[in-house]
């Protein structure tokens, strides 16, 4: 009896944290969105460097990563393939599995160290040091002047670092396809493009785009639920990566299959 | 806050009445630096006789002009202040910095 | 930017009491700091806090600016129910006030210039060039000439300290509430921060609300003083009532008399050995 009722509070809880975050994506949309029409500023310097900062910063360590993806990915699918004589069907699976699931994914766990970490030890910094509350008595809206522009930058940058992701992950497994597969490079490229349809690059940006909600919704909200002192910021960048490790896949899960079922008609 | 521009011997005297404050010091500056940097003016005499209340924008507005002025080898001069515009001018520190009168007569024959 | 600029200038016409507190109780997760509060603040005064350490001082600051919501009563400030008006009454109220916290609250991504400018350019239009000459007008006031550029990280204690009361004067506030503005100072700074509080109130006529332990600072700067104690309001009076005041807390207070060691050998055994209740209420109010 005693079990079911944790099972129903901590699922009672998880609606909570998930409605938490739907509100704050929420108000920064409307800041983002609604807010200028009605005078209040958009702060798009804001957005423009926090997008520097989430996305082109990120981007040597997203290309090696992806890069190596891309190779270990062809080396896992060659393995099976050659047993079929069907090597030749390397760049296919290299490119489909890249835009389909991993280059969205793992683009995401990267963003998440980088960015997501940093919202949240930024905002709970704020939090306790009584910044937050310094905005809130001049009447600076601190969604708006501090979470908006982090979803902007995020729902604009993620969807960028996947398709740039995706592309890495071509070029690493063109790397075992030239060298092992008898592919010319140029062959490997076209053969990767004759696999994809625009469906399959399409679903991995949408899902890329909710992971930006999701990374930026987290860290943002542990941010600003900081309380006591300087060591629950590193509390909440804690909770903050695992929380938006474990949403992210879970996005990524509904995701996949509301696009398998829509698929199938 | 309403200004108005009439000439004088020497240059043009610019009549405030109202607050300067933060809605209204943007205009103050514009009419003041128009006068001094496009028309060039070589005497712009500030009227502050119905100058109620004056911000420290309104002072920050005050020095670009001079700024403007000493540039342009004009002068800017001050009269008809309040007790509260004086004190505010005191809280800045700037009462020796500009060319204060009492009146408009003694502001002309300066 | 905002649309809102143009209310923005003085507005002399509301002259009731700037601030009016009634029956107010605040407390945090269940413990009440805060026992009913009253007093009220009229417009051009300057109200010291005095009262001991945890006593509540800051907190009261807090929900004076509606940071802290009150568990019953209410804040008055300008003539509206804080608690009871939408966010953008709220504010249009908060942009006349400025605040100093007592641990400065600085921002700490943006330079000491940045800091101050920054409500400038959020609720007003003006030029960047006026909004840096004004952001060096407040930094001189407070002896921070010269240190636009700089980090909060890169400043003394005491220099974030005044950093932040530059921060609260940037809108030339109708209210201005201190938190402790000369705490950890040197005597020179502490007393020119004294000065610019009396010079405020003399060119802007400003309502100040000023937290301090100086006891010398509060009497050359306060028209009326009120002193707190565990949450309760002891005394409230002009510098001069304060003064002449009989009441033994006040005493204590202003003649710096140290707490009488008052438990007994028994109860003190007792409290010191006592298994811990783990609420972190009791201790503080008890045999002190
Ligand atoms: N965020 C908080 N959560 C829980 N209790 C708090 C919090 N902030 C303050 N308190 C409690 O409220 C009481 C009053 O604190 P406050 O900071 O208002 O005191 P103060 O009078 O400003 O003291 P000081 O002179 O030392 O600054 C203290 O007992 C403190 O333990
Ligand atoms: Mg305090």
């Amino acid at each position: 009896m005693e079990f079911f009722g944790k099972i129903g509070s901590s699922v009672e809880g998880g609606l909570a944290y998930v409605g938490a975050l739907t509100s704050l994506a929420g108000r920064a949309a409307y800041f983002t969105f609604i807010g200028p029409f009605q005078g209040k500023p958009l702060r798009f310097q804001r957005a423009v460097s926090q997008a520097m900062e989430a996305g082109v910063r990120a981007l040597p360590i997203l290309s090696l990563i992806t890069f190596f993806i891309g190779l270990i990915l062809a080396l896992q699918a060659a393995y099976e393939l050659r047993r079929f004589g069907a090597i030749s069907f390397v760049a296919s699976a290299v490119a489909l599995s890249m835009t389909r699931e991993l280059g969205p994914l793992i683009t995401a766990v990267i963003v998440i160290g980088r960015s997501g970490s940093a919202f949240a030890a930024e905002l709970g910094t704020m939090r306790v040091s009584e910044e937050i509350d310094a905005l809130e008595t001049m009447a600076i809206n601190p969604v708006s002047f501090l979470v908006a522009p982090k979803f902007i930058a995020m729902i604009l940058m993620l969807p960028c670092l996947t398709i740039w992701a995706n592309f890495m992950g071509i070029l690493g497994g063109s790397l075992f396809g030239v060298a092992q597969a008898d592919f010319t490079f140029p062959r490997y490229i076209i053969a990767s493009l004759d696999a994809l349809f625009m469906r399959d690059v399409v679903t991995g940006l949408i899902k890329s785009f909710m992971f930006g909600v999701t990374i930026t919704a987290v860290g943002c909200l542990e941010g600003l639920n900081t309380t006591g002192g300087a060591e629950q910021v590193g509390r909440s960048t804690t909770r903050a990566v695992v929380m938006s490790i474990f949403l992210v896949i879970l996005v990524d899960l509904v995701f996949t299959m509301l696009f398998y079922f829509l698929g199938e008609h | 806050m309403q200004i108005a521009a009439r000439p004088a011997t020497g240059g043009t005297i610019l009549d405030i009445t109202g607050d300067i404050d933060l809605a209204h010091s943007p205009a103050m500056r514009k009419a003041l630096l128009q006068e001094i940097r496009e028309k060039k003016t070589p005497k712009v005499f500030l009227n502050l006789e119905k100058v109620r209340y004056i911000d420290s924008s309104g002072i920050a507005s005050l020095v670009e002009g001079l700024k403007a002025s000493r540039d342009q080898g004009s002068r800017l001069i001050l009269y008809g202040l309040s007790k509260t515009v004086r004190e505010v001018m005191e809280l800045s520190r700037l009462q020796k910095i500009f060319e204060i009168h009492d009146s408009e007569a003694q502001a002309l024959a300066s | 930017m905002a649309p809102s600029v143009e209310n923005l200038g003085v507005d002399e016409s509301f002259d009731g009491p700037m601030i009016s507190l009634r029956d107010l109780r605040v407390s945090y997760t269940g413990r009440e700091i805060l026992h009913g509060i009253n007093f009220d603040v009229q417009r051009g005064e300057t109200l010291v806090i005095l009262g001991g350490s945890g006593s509540g001082k800051s907190t009261l600051l807090r929900t004076l600016v509606g940071l802290e919501k009150p568990t019953s009563g209410q804040v008055w400030i300008r003539g509206k129910n804080f608690s009871a008006i939408s966010e953008v009454e709220r504010d249009e109220i908060r942009k006349r006030l400025g605040m100093s916290f007592q641990g400065g609250a600085l921002f700490g991504s943006m330079t000491v210039g940045e800091n101050v400018a920054l409500p400038l350019q959020e609720h007003t239009k003006l030029e960047p060039t006026t909004v840096e000459i004004m952001v060096r007008l407040k930094l001189d006031q407070v002896g921070l000439s010269g240190f636009e550029d700089f980090l909060p990280s890169q400043l003394s204690g005491g220099m974030k300290k005044r950093a932040a009361v530059a921060r609260a004067l940037a809108m030339d506030p109708e209210i201005l509430f201190f938190d402790e503005p000369s705490a950890g100072l040197d005597p020179i700074i502490a007393a020119g921060i004294d000065q610019l509080i009396l010079e405020l109130k003399k060119a802007f006529h400003m309502t100040i609300i000023v937290v301090t332990h100086e006891l010398a600072s509060a009497f050359l700067i306060a028209d009326r003083m009120v002193l707190i104690n565990k949450g309760d309001v002891v005394a409230l009076g002009t510098t001069e009532e304060m003064k002449t005041s009989k009441h033994p807390r006040v005493r204590q207070f202003l003649d710096r008399i140290p707490e009488p060691a008052v438990a007994q050998e028994l109860d003190y055994l007792q409290m010191l050995t006592e298994p811990s209740s783990k609420s972190g209420e009791g201790r503080q109010g008890k045999s002190r």
